[in-house]
């Protein structure tokens, strides 16, 4: 059964002037920062301004290692080599040319760029179809290093070991130099946050969460990686021309591997995801750095590294953790996310023909080795058919599924979906053929909320936005009834780990439908729910499918739950389909007795 | 013949350096990113033997003992709780590595320490003079992976490490202790690392820092092997050649990111890397 | 100019004659160093000898009645944290002047600030050359003063093919640079120069291309440290038996590498077995100041000393510690070290006296050469 709700949750609406008002609210901060921070220089010893200066363009890029890693799951220790990029774009540039308006424009141009550029071809080696994590950390691991042995066997260019000197700078005094990092660092941090709080900034969160989710959403996780490597390289290089130009100097240690591993204690420190504790950290740990590191250079890293391997351990939050605890504590802090209104949806007019079969499989075979997990598979599927796929557990069903869903599976034969062939298309192009997958666990974000999950399933149509949360959530009128009818609609504010087993299959069948597909695959989609959500499950999947324009795949064991919504059963035994045929014809036959049985393994 | 033996010999220590961080990955799933620490570690441990006047070859198992109880310590204390959070376990290892490297400059200061030579001197090997030690070490590497070979295939710890390799969930209800496995595996590879430190070191500096150059590259090669012993020799000996190669004919710039960057290719092209073959 | 010698003059005579000497404020020296990363194994050497000279001259009355205070800091060898130690020294302990032996990378990293600061900076590393700035002088040497002793005992042994190992930075390829030019206009021949990153500890390719190129010499040019320690080990293990000079390695270094280096070949402006009465007492003191503890003056540490000694006469000259005054009189005033008579008088930097040594079997350097008063060359034109 469903949880019971307890009726303040349910009325979670905020008023609109509070969340009017929490909007204007990062705006105010920021305003009042920069206020601050102007105004600072006054108050603050040379020394201080100084460091400072240096600390808040560190900060710069702590900001886009938590984009990265905090948010995005993307444990990069990359960002000290765009930084080091862009600042010896801007040094040689300024160099050659001087600090003239257009060597300045020039320099401040590729010092974007060329760490852009660069960031481009590292997101394109970093993520590719079932690139690994790991794989991005190693790649970012190797461009720092790649890139500080170009700065040493530049010569003359680079300056090698010692680094550039004496070129031009702008002309600012120190105290310029200490405003202009404090607005660029404020203004990086107030689009970072807006970024995250936007319905775009779940789309990183979605990432990290669940990968596969997201492809099999139709969105293309490689592009967004790739755009934000591309993008946070910019922000990057943006801070390494601050640096040659505050500091006057370039050093290739700037672009170093430890430089990189430095950036992620300073944001692990601080908290990891909450881009105001890694602001924080890293100039709270470089302040202190410039004032004790100089008397006890072994004792502070000692410190610094027992610190950083205790927080990792036992507070991987960081030291953002508590303090945001204590915050939510507050009843200041407690500003709950407002639920954005259910909206019906007019269904998309994509129609399908009858005539033409919206799923044609012909000799599919699959083998893993020498062995043979599929051989010899045709099947047609038109629309408005709700087709079961039986068999005893190695009977290659799920194999099956993912052939369908995913064509850079390395199989034999041919599947077209709608009539285009699907071989080497990757999961979220499939997806875009109109085809939704939703898999025996059930597949959701953990870490987003029941509202978030269901717009990044609009998100391949309606696009997500990278400013703010839209008020509204359209959803095709089915997707609406899934959720009416299993109560998840007064639950949108609720996070996705806090709902129950049969609450996250609805959900994320909720999600497949919000898709409008032409063909749902499904597999078990009732696996593990009480016989009253199976009931449910079922009547939404025969009410989707008796419009004539959907199509739906189901692997089932349950044959009562088959028998009772199929209108078409296909059985599958030792990789090879044995039968097709209505409800009566399969249920009936000696072959699915035997079968079942286990007589037919001999 | 020269570049022949350069090439053998160049990935005998390749794979003297990363098999203790193989062994680790492979059981644990876990980057040790203190790797280096525990080469510097047993590095100092000849340093430790060659002052209080000991043949220097004691410090062979004198390393290895005590990489194994620091590596216990280590997989107690800090792996443990990361097994879930294989990232955060790279970064809580580096701050290990970078803790281990301050606790021993405190103890021996930052200078380079003189170690007495294993092996000096060289032999004629066909039709060339070549240093006795890299021939020995060759040698080594082969005793250490036939050794690591006959360990996980004949002993009743390889073949725990092997279940926990292949079906942790599965090995667990076999009865294994995957707990107990991963300890000492852990301290298995810690211990292989801390011999290495002291097989380095009559080629290389003893410093509190020396082993961070040795780190990265073994880091590659474990990653192209991906869990497989035999896998990361052949890595070993197409890096160690690629190296070389590139050193000889083109820079030994370019040669000495070889490694790094060639590995990274090659599991952008293929990312299960040699262990498919 | 008279008024200011005779006021520094009576202040000084004051100084002598009471107890209290400090009627003005002390004098701040600001010592940005490499306690960590790669020069740590030599910065407590160049540290206990700033101590000597600050304890000698406060013994005798400080300068212009002025006692001297010692300000170190960490720049951990590399360019961001020079600019700390840098900002650090000149904003918040507001040092009269730098005087300190530091890596290129540091010290061009500092140099912005010194001129923000406005302080007057010596730099007591001997270094790759042609690093120019008002306010910074050199008073250790350059490839033009080191390279020639070497090439030229190479040739008088009849050398003619020469085999150049590095490592791939500001340093090793500037020497290397130089030495190439050098052998070349001698009429030697330069078979091979090849490099190693900085970080490079694998040389086995670089060893056999050296032996294939079979050279009558080899010269090296390598990070300190741990590459020179790495590329003299594997040599040795290759058995390389060529004349051989590092012109990278001091003598403390050498020492630690025991029987490894025996035979190389340094050159220097000091080498510990200089036989002059102001060595002999330098060392004495040395010793007597810092017992168990004194780490082996060396080519690095020693010009620390007489640049501290430098600064005081430039300043007792100037009549007072004001940065232009002082950087007027620094290169006019000399003084009489452990190495000799040292004035930075040519374009910032300072001729010097080079020996070339041998390192022995127990790890001393014999004297094999000296060369007197061997200039700069042009390393600053546009300084006078």
């Amino acid at each position: 059964m469903l949880e019971t709700i307890p009726a303040a949750e349910r009325a979670a609406v905020a008023p609109r002037s509070r969340s009017r008002l929490s909007r204007a609210a990062p705006f105010v901060a920021a305003v009042l920062a920069s206020l601050a921070l102007w105004i600072a220089p006054a108050f603050l010893d040379t020394f201080a301004v100084n460091v400072l200066t240096r600390s808040m363009i560190y900060a710069v890029l702590a900001v886009t290692v938590d984009l990265l890693w905090g948010f995005a799951g993307i444990l990069t220790f990359g960002q000290a080599a765009f930084f080091g990029v862009g600042a010896y774009a801007a040094a040689m540039i300024l160099g050659a040319y001087g600090a003239t308006p257009v060597g300045i424009a020039a320099a401040l141009a590729t010092a974007v760029a060329a760490p852009a550029l660069l960031g481009l071809v590292v997101g394109w080696l970093s993520f590719y179809h079932r690139s690994t994590p790991l794989y991005a950390s190693v790649i970012s691991l190797v461009v720092p290093i790649v890139v500080t042995q170009l700065i040493y066997s530049g010569g003359e260019w680079t300056g090698s070991s010692s680094g550039l000197v004496g070129f031009d700078v702008l002309p600012f005094e120190i105290e310029g130099y200490f405003r202009l990092a404090a607005l660029v660092l404020v203004a990086v941090t107030l689009a970072a946050w807006i970024l995250v709080q936007s319905d775009a900034g779940r789309a990183l969160v979605a990432l990290k969460d669940n990968e596969a989710r997201c492809a099999y959403l139709g969105l293309n996780p490689r592009r967004l990686q790739i755009l934000l490597t591309t993008a946070l390289a910019a922000v990057a290089g943006l801070a390494g021309f601050l640096f040659a130009n505050a500091s006057g100097v370039v050093a290739p240690e700037n672009a170093g591997f430890l430089f990189g591993t430095e950036l992620v204690i300073w944001v692990a420190l601080g908290g990891r995801g909450t881009l105001l504790g890694p602001v924080i950290g890293t100039i709270a740990i470089d302040y202190l750095a410039a004032n004790l590191s100089g008397d006890l250079p072994f004792l502070w890293q000692l410190l610094l590294g027992t610190a950083f391997v205790a927080i990792i351990i036992l507070l991987p939050g960081g030291l953002a953790d508590p303090v945001g605890r204590l915050w939510r504590a507050l009843p200041v802090g407690r500003t709950g996310q407002a639920a954005p209104a259910l909206a019906a949806r007019e269904a998309g007019s994509a129609t399908s023909t009858a005539e033409a079969p919206i799923l044609k499989v012909q000799g599919l075979a699959k083998s893993y080795g020498s062995l043979t997990v599929l051989e010899g598979i045709d099947l047609e599927i038109r629309a408005g058919e709700l087709v079961s796929l039986v068999g005893p557990n190695g009977a290659g069903k799920t194999t099956l599924m993912r052939c369908l869903s995913d064509g850079t599976e390395p199989f034999r034969g041919a599947i077209a979906i709608g009539g285009t062939p699907t071989t080497g298309l990757t999961p979220n192009r499939i997806v875009g053929l109109g085809v939704g997958r939703k898999f025996q666990v059930a597949s959701v974000f953990e870490s987003l909320s029941v509202a978030d999950c269901l717009r990044l399933a609009r998100a391949s149509h309606d696009g997500l936005s990278p400013l703010s949360q839209a008020p509204t959530l359209g959803l095709p009128q089915a997707a609406l009834d899934v959720l009416r009818m299993t109560g998840l609609d007064r639950l949108l504010t609720r996070p996705t780990r806090l709902l129950s087993h049969g609450q996250k299959q609805a959900l994320e069948l909720a999600m497949v439908v919000a898709l409008e597909p032409r063909l749902i695959l499904l597999d078990e989609p009732t696996a593990g729910l009480t016989k009253a959500e199976r009931t449910t499950i079922g009547s939404v999947l025969k009410a989707l499918t008796a419009g004539g324009r959907i199509a739906a795949v189901l692997v089932e064991h349950d044959l009562d739950f088959v028998r009772e919504i199929s209108s078409r059963i296909v059985v599958l035994h030792q990789g090879r389909l044995v039968l097709d045929g209505t409800v009566d014809e399969v249920v009936g036959s000696e072959l699915v007795r035997t079968i079942y049985s286990g007589g037919a393994h001999a | 013949m020269l570049l022949l033996l350069d090439i053998l010999t160049t990935a005998a220590i390749l794979f003297i350096v990363s098999i203790g961080l193989l062994a680790i990955f492979g059981v644990l799933k876990i980057i040790n990113f203190a790797h280096g620490a525990w080469l510097t570690v047993g590095a100092y441990c000849a340093v430790v033997t060659a002052k209080l006047g000991l043949n220097p070859w004691l410090a062979l198992p004198l390393a290895f003992v005590v990489g194994a109880v620091l590596g216990g310590l280590a997989e107690h204390f800090i792996i443990r709780p990361l097994y879930r959070r294989p990232l955060d376990a790279i970064l809580a290892t580096w701050g290990l590595g970078i803790v281990v490297g301050q606790l021993i400059t405190l103890a021996f200061g930052r200078d380079v320490q003189l170690t007495p030579n294993l092996f000096a001197g060289t032999v004629a090997f066909g039709g060339v003079e070549y240093s006795a030690y890299r021939l020995v070490a060759l040698g080594i590497a082969l005793v250490i992976g036939t050794l690591f070979a006959l360990t996980i295939e004949r002993t009743r710890l390889g073949l725990s490490a092997r279940a926990v390799i292949m079906n942790e969930t599965l090995a667990r209800s076999l009865g294994i202790d995957t707990g107990r496995v991963r300890l000492v595996v852990f301290m298995v590879g810690a211990g292989l690392a801390a011999l290495a430190g002291v097989l380095l070191t009559p080629l290389t500096s003893v410093d509190p820092n020396m082993g961070v150059s040795w780190l990265i590259g073994a880091f590659m090669l474990v990653m192209v092997a991906d869990a497989s012993f035999l896998a990361l020799a052949a890595a070993c000996l197409v890096f160690g050649a690629a190296q070389v190669l590139i050193s000889t004919f083109v820079s030994p710039i370019l040669g000495s990111i070889a490694v790094a960057v060639l590995a990274a290719l090659v599991l952008r092209v293929s990312p299960k890397g040699f262990s498919r073959a | 100019m008279l008024k200011h010698r005779l006021i520094g003059t009576v202040a000084l005579m004051l100084a002598a004659s009471t107890a209290q000497a400090a009627d003005g404020k002390p004098i701040v020296i600001g010592v940005p160093i490499g306690l960590s990363g790669a020069n740590s194994v030599v910065a407590p050497s160049v540290v206990q000898s700033a101590e000597l000279a600050v304890e000698e001259i406060n013994a005798k009355g400080g300068v212009l009645g002025r006692k001297l205070v010692l300000e170190v800091a960490d720049d951990a060898s590399g360019a961001a944290g020079a600019q700390k130690a840098f900002d650090g020294l000149i904003y918040q302990k507001k040092v009269d002047v730098l005087i300190s032996m530091e890596t290129s990378a540091a010290r061009n990293a500092g140099l912005p600030a010194v001129t923000k600061g406005r302080v007057p900076y010596i730099y007591t590393s001997f270094y790759e050359g042609h690093s120019c700035n008002k306010n910074l002088f050199v008073d250790a040497w350059v490839p033009e003063q080191q390279v020639p002793p070497v090439v030229d005992a190479f040739k008088a042994k009849g050398a003619k093919t020469y085999f150049l190992i590095g490592s791939d930075y500001a340093f090793g390829r500037g020497m290397l640079g130089f030495a190439k030019g050098y052998v070349e206009k001698t009429g030697g021949k330069v078979v091979g120069e090849e490099y190693l990153p900085m970080d490079g500890s694998d040389w086995t390719a670089i060893i056999s291309k050296l032996k294939e190129a079979k050279p009558d010499a080899l010269i090296t040019s390598t990070a300190g440290g741990a590459p020179n320690v790495t590329l003299t080990k594997q040599l040795r293990g290759a058995g390389v038996t060529l004349p051989f000079a590092n012109l990278a390695l001091d003598e403390g270094t050498a020492k630690s590498m025991g029987a490894d280096a025996e035979g190389v070949y340094l050159s220097a402006s000091y080498v510990t077995g200089i036989d002059s009465p102001e060595n002999k007492t330098f060392l004495e003191a040395m010793k007597k100041k810092f017992g168990g503890e004194l780490r082996t003056p060396n080519d690095l540490s020693v010009p620390e000393y007489e640049a501290i000694y430098l600064y005081k006469a430039a300043v007792e000259k100037a009549g007072g510690t004001e940065t232009a005054k002082v950087l007027e009189a620094l290169p006019t005033v000399s003084v009489t070290g452990p190495r000799g008579t040292i004035r930075m008088s040519k374009q910032h930097h300072a001729p010097l006296t080079m020996y070339l040594g041998q390192i022995q079997a127990d790890g001393t350097v014999k004297v094999a050469g000296t060369f007197k008063d061997v200039d700069p060359g042009d390393q600053c034109p546009k300084l006078q």
